[in-house]
């Protein structure tokens, strides 16, 4: 990125030219694990937004205190407490959905989007400008989730938000649902697929 | 005094602050969420016990009122099997007390693999419409093949068959081991009996699928043998000497004193 930071580029950059999942191919774990279904991808979006804004406002706001040698484990303290409160709170408004969610709640901390912005930018950049940025690459986050879960969703179950759409075999329709992408590895196919597309349309602009 | 942030004492001075700024942001939202999430916990172990019993739950939040007008919860003591009738059964917190010291003991014979049992456990009476003691619901856990499984299990005031059972928690296989929340399978247990004419355990799961009429074997599940295994020593646990053998004897005892005729 240039010195001059304009906002709109700030926060359309990473939602597709600079996808932090599809093309820095960062946070993928979690986007595999929770992408089979809209509602824990949503969730799980808002759950991320939540500390990346967090995470990036707190490191930026402190960034002149941090001392060099524990900046990584400052960067993480942060995180992992911004992680805890998330998780307290989605077990309350959302038990079972939380449950779902499982480990993967938890293993935000570890989602290198975070770690990463915390380290390429709010580590440099004042706290508003910090903020601008998380939002865009929480967006990007979860732009990547929510239509990659919008696919098996709608071809592993016939369902969206868990509301039948197309009528299943099962239920007397004509959909026979395909399993695989009720599973994992579909969604490597589908961020492959989106990595590709964008890369297409990327080259075709110059 | 200027912040030096690269020196030593900056670094400690940091460290020590932001660590203290974290967990005070850690336990304020804990302290605001605690109360609900009590409730929350009170809200399912009242639904677990009605679903155990065989008991309409009805709609929305009407188990509430179905679990205080049908279920009278008592905490009791497992090796003398009185009744504390001063505690605060609903809010008991069972699995605190089954791994503090104080308040737990090594069984003599751990057939179920649980290491600590809690000196006190909860029962839950159920009582029909007409007031009559229709069953009686415990708390049970043990250990499958990689977890602990928890659930109730309801009897029959004779204190041998089955009324009905619910699995809560368990961290069994996927896909294999998890047969134990399926409700085909609980359903299987209704009507079962515990024990033979001798008073002898005799609850086991068959492999190859429990023949129609065998009032004591559940169908077992291919692939998940100590899984299935686990429940059952588990029910042979909680209903022995060491879990609510003694407190179901008391119960017997005065049901045919005639005192257990009325409600309560």
């Amino acid at each position: 990125m240039s010195n001059s930071l304009s906002m709109r580029d700030m926060l359309a950059g990473p939602v597709f030219a600079n996808n932090p999942v599809a093309m820095q191919v960062l946070g993928v774990c979690s986007a595999l694990a929770v992408s089979n279904s809209m509602q824990t991808a949503v969730v799980m979006t808002l759950a991320v937004t939540f500390v990346l804004v967090f995470s990036n406002l707190i490191i930026s706001a402190i960034r002149n205190f941090i001392p060099n040698s524990v900046r990584i484990i400052a960067q993480m303290t942060v995180i992992a407490s911004l992680v805890i409160i998330v998780d307290m709170v989605l077990q309350d408004v959302a038990y079972e959905l939380s449950k779902q969610l499982s480990v993967f709640v938890g293993l935000i901390i570890t989602n290198c989007i975070i770690m990463g912005r915390a380290e390429a930018f709010a580590m440099k950049y004042p706290p508003h400008l910090a903020v601008v940025d998380a939002v865009g690459n929480a967006a990007g986050y979860g732009l990547v989730l929510i239509s990659v879960a919008f696919v098996r969703e709608l071809l592993g179950t016939g369902n969206l938000f868990g509301h039948s759409v197309l009528t299943t075999v099962e239920n007397g329709g004509w959909y026979l649902p395909n399993e695989m992408f009720k599973l994992p590895p579909s969604a490597f196919f589908l961020i492959g697929l989106l990595i590709w597309s964008i890369n297409v349309i990327q080259r075709k602009r110059g | 005094m200027v912040f030096k942030k690269d020196t030593v004492v900056g670094t400690m001075i940091f460290t020590i602050t932001l660590c203290l700024l974290c967990s005070f942001m850690i336990t304020g939202t804990a302290g605001v969420l605690k109360e609900r999430k009590l409730a929350k916990k009170r809200d399912e172990l009242q639904r677990y016990v009605l679903m155990a019993a065989d008991v309409n739950l009805g709609q929305g939040n009407e188990f509430r009122e179905i679990f205080a007008k049908s279920v009278k919860p008592l905490l009791i003591n497992l090796d003398t099997g009185k009744v504390d009738s001063d505690a605060n059964v609903l809010d008991f917190d069972e699995r605190m007390a089954a791994i503090n010291p104080e308040t737990s003991s090594a069984p003599k014979k751990d057939i179920a693999k649980i290491k600590t049992r809690a000196n006190d456990a909860r029962v839950f009476k159920v009582f029909d419409d007409s007031g009559k003691l229709s069953s009686v619901v415990v708390p049970f856990y043990g250990k499958g093949l990689w977890s602990m499984i928890y659930g109730y299990v309801a009897v029959e005031p004779d204190f041998n068959t089955i009324k009905g059972m619910v699995v809560y928690e368990h961290g069994e296989t996927p896909g294999i081991g998890d047969f134990v929340t399926d409700p085909h399978w609980l359903s299987l247990w209704k009507g079962k009996q515990l024990f033979d004419e001798k008073g002898k355990f005799v609850m086991r799961l068959v492999k190859g699928g429990a023949k129609e009429g065998d009032v004591h074997g559940v169908d077992a599940v291919s692939g998940a043998t100590m899984t299935g295994r686990g429940v059952q020593r588990a029910m042979e646990f909680w209903f022995g000497v060491e879990g609510f053998q003694t407190f179901f004897n008391q119960l017997k005892a005065s049901a045919e004193q005639g005192e257990l005729g009325g409600a309560k």
